[in-house]
C-alpha cells in the first residue's frame, strides 16, 4: 500500500487561498477550492476527487484538468504526482451517445 | 469481428511511419485516427523541420505529411478515419467508434500512436473565450484558415509558442508579447530571432496573472516573477489584447495504454503520465508497443524514426522480419535518432545551462533573454578565428549560434562555402576560399532563417542584404519601406532591389534591400509601408 492512502496521516487544516475561487475543472465547474477542501475532507486520490466531486468526469474525461487536480492532490499531500495514481481509464476513452454505444456489433468469428 | 496483424491507435506522423514499415514487411495493418484527416499535427506545421537531410529537414511539416500518406498508401496501409477508438481489451481487442455504431477489431500486436494534448495553466480569467492553446490556434489557422484574433499574447517560449507565434503573425494577427515564467527563452533561439527582429518584445520571467474581460478576453494582465515563480506586486503590466495563447507543454494521452494494463510512469521529463517501454517502444505487455509523444514528449521527426522502429520491432515480434534484418535496420534508426538527440536542446540536456557552445564559444545571454543576438554576440561569433568572413562582395552572413542537430546549408552551397561537418550539431562554418555566387540556396535551406547575403560593394555608400521572407503579399521590386534591426527597431529607409520566388526556395521568397553600408551587419529584417507583415508596436512606423 501506498502511504499516499494512509487516511491517519494529518495533513493540517484547509487554509484557504486567495485564488480557491478558479474553476479547476471546466466541464462540471469545479474551483480550486472545493478540490482542496475535498482533499481535506479524505479524498486523497484522482478516482475519488472524480467521484466525490466530479472533476474530470465531464466532456473531456480530464484530459484537461487531470493534471491540474493531481498536481493540487500532490501539493496538498506534500508528495510528487508519481505518487499518486491517475484516475483510472476504461472504456469508452471519448463521449460517445448512448444509441451508438448501444448500437454494438456482436458477431464473434 | 476483423482481425489484422497489426492495428495502429493514431495516423499521426508516429502511427503512419510505423505502419508502413509494419506494412511492407508484410503485414495486414489498420490504422485507426479519430480525426478527420490524417496526418497528426504534421498538416499545421507550415514551417520548414530542423535536423539532416537524410530525415527531411527544410522540408515544411505538411509535405512530410503528404509524404507519409502516399507511402502508406502504397504500402497496402487500410486507414479508418473518423474513427475513435473508445476501449482495449485482452488479447489486443479493441472497440473503435466507427459512424453511428461500435465496431471490434482484434490484432496480434497493437502500437498506440495517440500523441499528446496541450496543457493549460489557471489564471484569473483562464477560462474566458479568448483564452486559447498554441496548438488551437495553429489548428484554426493552417487547418481551417480561421485568424484566432487580431491582438495576441503567447505564454511559452519554447519551440511551439515561438512557431506558433510566427504563424501568428503569417496569418495577420498582431503578436502584442512573448511571455514566459522562465528566465531564459526555451526553444531554438533561431525561432526566437525570427520574431523578435519583427518587433515582438520578451518578458522572460514574467507570467500571466490576469486575463480581462467580462464576456471574452479584453485585455491581459502579466506579472514579473521571483526566483519561485511567485508574481510580484507591483511588476504588472497591461496589454490589449483580444487572445491569450497557452503554449506550456504537452502531456501524453496515455489513456489506453493504462487501459490496456501497461506498466506506467509519471515521468516530468517525458511530459507525464507514460508507458515503461524498451528502446523499440515495446510495453510491458509483449506485442503492444507504444510509439511517440504518448511515450514521451519529443518533436515530429523523433516521433516518425520511433514510429518506423516499433513497427519493425512489431514485424520482428510476429516473424515478419528475421532478427538480423531486424537488428541492421534498428541499428541504423538507432543512429539517425542519435543524431537528433545531440547539441543544447536534446532531452538528456533537459535543465542544463550552457556557457559555452561545443566551439567553445560564450553563448548569447540576450538570445536568451531578449530574443536576438547583441552586437557583441555578433562579433563573437560572425568573427571567430575559425572562419573567415569576407567583407567585400556578397557573402553569407550565418547567425546560427546554438548547437542544434541541423545541417541542410551545408549541402545547399554547391560551392563549398559552407561546413558543418560529420557532427550535426556543430555550428556552421563560413569557408571564405571559396566563393559565393549570391545564389540564395543557403538562405531558403536553413530552418531557422538565419542565413543572410550581405554586399558591403553593393553601391557607393550602400550594402545589399537578401533576407528570408515569409509573409504576404510578398514584397515587390522598387518599394520602399523600413530596415529593421534584430530587436524590430526601425534603422532607416530600405529599398527592395530584388525579390525571388524560385520553386526550388519552396516558398521562402529571398528579398533583397538597399540599406547604408553601415546598417550592412545590423539590417536583418523588412517592413513594408503598409504594415501586413513586420509588426512592430512602434507608432512611428505604422501609418
Amino acid at each position: 500500500m501506498k502511504s499516499i492512502n494512509d487516511r491517519s496521516q494529518d495533513i493540517g487544516p484547509f487554509v484557504s487561498q486567495t485564488d480557491d475561487a478558479i474553476i479547476i475543472c471546466r466541464c462540471e465547474e469545479i474551483t480550486k477550492g472545493e478540490i482542496r477542501q475535498a482533499i481535506h475532507d479524505g479524498m486523497f486520490t484522482v478516482n475519488e476527487i472524480r467521484r466525490y466531486l466530479r472533476a474530470g468526469m465531464g466532456l473531456c474525461q480530464g484530459q484537461t484538468c487531470g493534471k491540474l487536480v493531481k498536481n493540487l492532490i500532490a501539493r496538498e499531500l506534500n508528495v510528487i504526482p508519481d505518487q499518486l495514481d491517475p484516475a483510472t481509464s476504461r472504456s469508452p476513452m471519448r463521449p460517445v451517445e448512448m444509441k451508438v454505444l448501444g448500437n454494438e456489433e456482436v458477431s464473434h468469428v | 469481428m476483423k482481425r489484422y496483424d497489426l492495428i495502429v491507435v493514431g495516423a499521426g506522423p508516429s502511427g503512419l511511419s510505423a505502419a508502413i514499415e509494419a506494412a511492407r514487411c508484410g503485414m495486414s495493418v489498420a490504422v485507426f485516427d479519430e480525426n478527420a484527416k490524417p496526418g497528426g499535427q504534421l498538416f499545421k506545421q507550415i514551417h520548414k523541420f530542423f535536423g539532416s537531410k537524410e530525415h527531411q529537414a527544410k522540408i515544411r511539416g505538411f509535405k512530410i505529411g503528404e509524404t507519409l500518406l502516399a507511402e502508406a498508401d502504397e504500402a497496402g496501409v487500410e486507414v479508418f478515419l473518423n474513427a475513435t477508438v473508445a476501449g482495449i481489451y485482452l488479447d489486443k481487442e479493441v472497440l473503435v467508434q466507427i459512424g453511428a455504431a461500435m465496431e471490434h477489431f482484434k490484432a496480434d500486436t497493437i502500437i498506440i500512436a495517440t500523441g499528446a494534448a496541450e496543457n493549460m495553466i489557471t489564471f484569473d480569467g483562464w477560462t474566458l473565450p479568448g483564452v486559447i492553446g498554441a496548438g488551437a490556434a495553429q489548428t484554426m489557422m493552417n487547418l481551417y484558415g480561421i485568424k484566432p484574433g487580431q491582438r495576441v499574447l503567447m505564454l511559452g517560449s519554447g519551440n511551439v509558442g515561438l512557431v506558433v507565434s510566427f504563424q501568428l503573425m503569417q496569418a495577420g494577427c498582431e503578436v502584442v508579447a512573448l511571455v514566459d515564467a522562465a528566465p531564459k527563452v526555451g526553444g531554438y533561439g533561431v525561432h526566437a530571432a525570427k520574431i523578435a527582429r519583427c518587433g515582438v518584445p520578451f518578458y522572460l520571467s514574467h507570467t500571466i496573472t490576469k486575463a480581462e474581460g467580462s464576456d471574452c478576453v479584453s485585455g491581459v494582465e502579466i506579472s514579473q516573477v521571483d526566483e519561485d515563480f511567485i508574481p510580484i506586486p507591483g511588476t504588472q503590466k497591461h496589454f490589449d489584447v483580444d487572445t491569450i495563447c497557452l503554449a506550456v507543454g504537452l502531456s501524453p494521452m496515455s489513456q489506453l495504454l493504462k487501459m490496456a494494463g501497461c506498466n506506467m510512469v509519471d515521468d516530468p521529463r517525458r511530459g507525464g503520465q507514460v508507458p515503461q517501454v524498451d528502446e523499440n517502444g515495446e510495453t510491458s505487455i509483449p506485442g503492444l508497443f507504444a510509439a511517440g509523444d504518448v511515450s514521451g514528449i519529443e518533436e515530429a521527426s523523433s516521433a516518425m524514426i520511433k514510429g518506423r522502429m516499433s513497427g519493425l520491432a512489431a514485424a520482428a515480434y510476429l516473424g515478419f522480419l528475421n532478427e538480423q534484418d531486424k537488428d541492421n535496420r534498428l541499428a541504423d534508426l538507432e543512429v539517425a535518432l542519435d543524431s537528433l538527440h545531440q547539441g543544447m536542446f536534446a532531452p538528456g540536456s533537459k535543465g542544463k545551462t550552457f556557457a559555452k557552445t561545443d566551439e567553445g564559444i560564450a553563448v548569447s545571454q540576450s538570445l536568451l533573454k531578449k530574443g536576438y543576438l547583441d552586437d557583441a554576440d555578433i562579433e563573437r561569433f560572425i568573427h571567430r578565428p575559425d572562419q573567415t568572413i569576407k567583407n567585400s562582395g556578397i557573402h553569407p552572413v550565418i547567425e546560427c549560434t546554438q548547437n542544434i542537430p541541423c545541417n541542410p546549408c551545408q549541402d545547399a552551397c554547391t560551392r563549398g562555402c559552407i561546413k558543418v561537418g560529420k557532427t550535426i550539431t556543430a555550428l556552421p562554418r563560413i569557408d571564405a576560399a571559396n566563393s559565393c555566387t549570391g545564389c540564395g540556396m543557403c538562405i531558403a535551406s536553413c530552418s531557422g532563417q538565419a542565413i543572410f547575403l550581405v554586399d558591403e560593394d553593393y553601391a557607393p555608400g550602400y550594402a545589399s542584404i537578401t533576407l528570408p521572407y515569409e509573409f504576404l503579399p510578398r514584397p515587390q521590386k522598387g518599394e520602399l519601406g523600413t530596415a529593421l534591426s534584430r530587436s524590430g527597431q526601425p534603422l532607416g529607409h530600405a529599398e527592395i532591389i530584388d525579390v525571388r520566388n524560385a520553386k526550388a526556395f519552396d516558398q521562402t521568397t529571398l528579398v533583397t534591400i538597399k540599406v547604408p553600408v553601415e546598417q550592412a551587419m545590423t539590417a536583418r529584417f523588412y517592413q513594408p509601408k503598409t504594415n501586413a507583415a513586420g509588426q512592430s508596436g512602434k507608432k512611428e512606423i505604422r501609418q
